[in-house]
């Protein structure tokens, strides 16, 4: 079987990768702002008697490369050599983006050009005479909807048929006075136009050359050769694209006028960022609750029963009901939180709307130093802390970059939330409030953080702010669902992997030594014990909790799951009647009530999912209630939010900024999280001590 | 007239682009380049949003001080 190296190359935001995950059947990221890819990325697809690699790459408006991103694009194009290129177009700006095309042309790998987004440029009024097109460039034209992925696959005959007829596209040809002298720098025969020209406008030997045009023309080669490069894609683009004037205003603009609005963006903005978390919240409780029923009244006592009939012994069904069902069944318990949450911010993310804010909150962002270009990644930050930092490759300074990854941790992510939503119900009255302002914390701490790094190590101006704001779009439906399947995937892979192997290892310390009968003896309540000094000034002197926070290192959940697994071996529980028919048939028919109070939920314009009855809090959540004052659970929470307990977050940032770097953050995101932690415990003891 | 100078609204043709930063060669393959007409849709705080041919693009007054339009 032969191999195909195919790389797509393109104008930022044209759909490369949408194209991709259609041919490859791949899940790559992608979203409806500039700058998504940051990295090169392959996909495989078996056509014929070929394996066709797919390589992804970032997308770059011309080949002179600024930021780390668009390196990435470049290098590969240039000295790796695929086999071919798919040159993807944004078709309704196909003036802009010819620009890169005459470049891949340079290159003189065989190409196939797509004519993407036909859908939208339909809408436009812009027809491409594409047999035109293939005569001028020899190369040929495709057209597809990398949306819906209409006439995606008919590319596949064609990338084998030009990689085995090595069909070259034809020779550009420029001004006759530069080809004259780009013909005299020719040595071998064999250069590619692109490398004639680098030759031409580096090389020493060829002054003279360079000169002659320069008398000729009136300008640099580098200017000379740049003016060329415009004028052919102009030439292409008034040879092959008919405009219709269309009657209709763009859709965009129309939004715009409102979103964009120099008074009314802000306020919308922060009305956008409101529905987003209360839709999560609302429309995910009840089936969270739902969950906790199905395990608390139906699972365990199932398994259990299986467990009795196999006749295993008291151990196995110890751990299994205390670490597994206890400890990783808990964690489950979030999982509708998590998929609506990533459901809402895919949504924000396939919008357009993400880049938007950056363009809105720059503003304030530049008085603190910081672009609002470094809002993207910022924003992603909520979603996941890891993606955000790859995404800083997109910045284009490395004084950006470091202070933007800086500041990355310190936005709250949705496994944050999750124990959030655990603590704030315990301990306050009005959980929102207490978890939006942990959120705002987070964010005051970025800004601070940023302004010190400011102050002291990145000095410096900053740079401008260039960035494209693409049109409105709408995901498909199939699409959205994909997204969300990929985060729903990892946090149960992550339930089974990590978040599985560190209840079992807590399980095994707290029965540690054998036949110890108080689990505070164990060798678990002696580690926590040994490290809960460090925590005591912020009220969590209590050994339970200091020995929950250690595994948490690897994954904030898990700060759940021990605790669920520590309190499960304390609290072994009485068994009671259990009829797995009957208990099954309750299930449903919750179930069916938790669908029906979600959909009610969405309209009710008061959040809803918070309201605490009065007494309702049984289980873990009144164990804790019992265990712990308010000031130290708010300490709690703020520790954890500050402190970079995430293995993900720390590896990372090692690959992207450095091992000192990642290094010295964590011991200050410890000092931070425990600083504002004190702080929180304290004023929180003022407040609640009567 | 400098595109700084524009209002919201306002249609014009780009007639040249000064300056030596390596980002103007970027704004350039992204459409602003003379000979252009673009349209001046919003200006928020030191952002300008334009319109180029379809596509939508934020640059930050300073550059806008380096291009001259009609
Ligand atoms: N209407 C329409 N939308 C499309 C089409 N192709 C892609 N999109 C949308 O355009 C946006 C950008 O798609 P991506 O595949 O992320 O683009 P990309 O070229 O990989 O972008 P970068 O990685 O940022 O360079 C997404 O919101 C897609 O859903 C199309 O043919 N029609
Ligand atoms: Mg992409």
């Amino acid at each position: 079987m032969k191999t195909i190296r195919v790389a797509l190359a393109g104008n930022p935001n044209v759909g490369k990768t949408s194209l991709l995950n259609h041919l490859a059947g791949t899940n790559l990221k992608v979203g409806n702002w500039p700058g998504v890819t940051v990295e090169k990325k392959e996909g495989k697809v078996k056509f014929w008697d070929y394996e066709i690699h797919l390589i992804d790459l970032p997308g770059i408006y011309t080949l002179e490369p600024l930021s780390e991103d668009e390196w990435v694009a470049y290098n590969y194009l240039t000295t790796e050599k695929p086999d071919l290129i798919l040159n993807v177009i944004e078709t309704p700006n196909m003036e802009r983006d010819l620009l890169l095309t005459v470049e891949l042309l340079e290159l003189e790998i065989p190409m196939i050009l797509v004519l993407n987004m036909v859908d939208e440029a339909q809408k436009l009024g812009i027809e491409v005479r594409e047999e035109r097109l293939s005569d001028l460039l020899g190369v040929r034209v495709l057209k597809t909807n990398a949306r819906t992925g209409e006439g995606v696959k008919a590319l596949l005959p064609h990338i084998v048929e030009v990689f085995n007829s090595k069909e070259k596209p034809k020779a550009l040809r420029y001004s006759k006075e530069l080809e004259e002298v780009l013909q005299k720098a020719m040595e071998t025969g064999q250069e590619t136009k692109a490398k004639l020209i680098r030759k031409l406008s580096t090389e020493d030997r060829f002054k003279e050359y360079r000169e002659s045009l320069k008398r000729i023309y009136a300008k640099d080669v580098y200017e000379i050769v740049k003016d060329e490069r415009y004028a052919t894609a102009h030439g292409i683009y008034k040879e092959v694209v008919i405009r219709r004037s269309l009657t209709a205003r763009d859709i965009t603009d129309s939004i715009d006028k409102l979103l964009l609005h120099p008074w009314f963006g802000i306020p919308i903005f922060l009305l956008v960022m409101f529905l987003v978390f209360k839709i999560s919240f609302d429309f995910s409780s009840p089936f969270m609750d739902w969950i906790d029923g199905f395990i608390k009244d139906f699972l365990s006592p199932l398994t259990l029963q299986a467990l009795d009939a196999i006749g295993v012994g008291e151990i196995i069904k110890r751990v299994v009901a205390e670490a597994i069902i206890g400890g990783v069944g808990f964690v489950f318990t979030f999982l509708p939180l998590i998929a609506v949450i990533y459901f809402m911010l895919s949504l924000l993310e396939f919008s357009g709307y993400l880049p938007r804010i950056a363009f809105l909150m720059d503003r304030f962002m530049h008085r603190l130093g910081l672009h609002g270009k470094s809002l993207v990644p910022l924003l992603l930050g909520f979603g996941c802390n890891v993606p955000a930092i790859v995404a800083t490759k997109t910045l284009e300074t490395k004084r950006d970059k470091l202070l933007v990854i800086a500041m990355i941790p310190f936005m709250s992510c949705p496994a944050r939330l999750v124990v959030f939503s655990f603590f704030a119900v315990i301990f306050f009255k009005n959980p929102a409030t207490v978890i939006f302002s942990l959120y705002l914390l987070g964010i005051l701490t970025a800004l601070l953080t940023a302004f010190v790094l400011r102050k002291t190590l990145f000095r410096g101006s900053l740079y401008h702010f260039v960035m494209e704001l693409p049109p409105y779009r709408l995901p498909t439906l199939r699409l959205l669902l994909r997204v969300v399947w990929v985060y729903v995937k990892d946090f149960l892979y992550r339930a089974g992997t990590l978040i599985f192997a560190a209840s079992v290892v807590i399980w095994l310390l707290l029965n540690l030594p054998p036949g110890v009968k108080n689990p505070s003896e164990s060798i678990a309540g002696y580690i926590g014990k040994t490290i809960s000094p460090i925590f005591a000034p912020l009220g969590l002197d209590d050994w339970r909790m200091s020995t929950s926070l250690i595994p948490a290192f690897l994954a904030r959940e898990i700060v759940l799951s021990s605790m669920a697994t520590i309190y499960a071996v304390e609290s072994q529980e009485d068994k009671k009647e259990f009829n797995a028919l009957k208990a099954l048939k309750e299930q449903g028919i919750s179930l069916l009530l938790a669908f029906k109070e979600a959909f009610i939920n969405l309209f009710n314009p008061v959040p809803t999912a918070f309201e605490v009855e009065e007494g309702s809090v049984d289980g873990l959540k009144g164990i804790i209630a019992k265990s712990l004052s308010p000031a130290s659970g708010l300490a709690f929470m703020v520790f954890l939010l500050l402190y970079t307990s995430c293995l993900g977050t720390v590896a990372v940032m090692w690959r992207e900024a450095g091992k000192r770097f990642a290094l010295l953050f964590l011991a200050y995101s410890f000092a931070v999280g425990w600083f504002f932690g004190l702080l929180a415990y304290r004023i929180g003891s003022l407040i609640w001590s009567t | 007239m400098k595109l700084e100078e524009i209002k919201p609204g306002q249609e014009v043709m780009i007639l040249n682009l000064s300056g030596k930063e390596d980002i103007l060669e970027k704004i350039k393959a992204m459409g602003l380049r003379k000979g252009r007409k673009i349209a001046l849709i919003q200006k928020v705080g030191r952002n300008l949003l334009l319109k180029v041919d379809n596509s939508r693009i934020v640059i930050s007054r300073e550059i806008a001080k380096n291009i001259e339009v009609q």
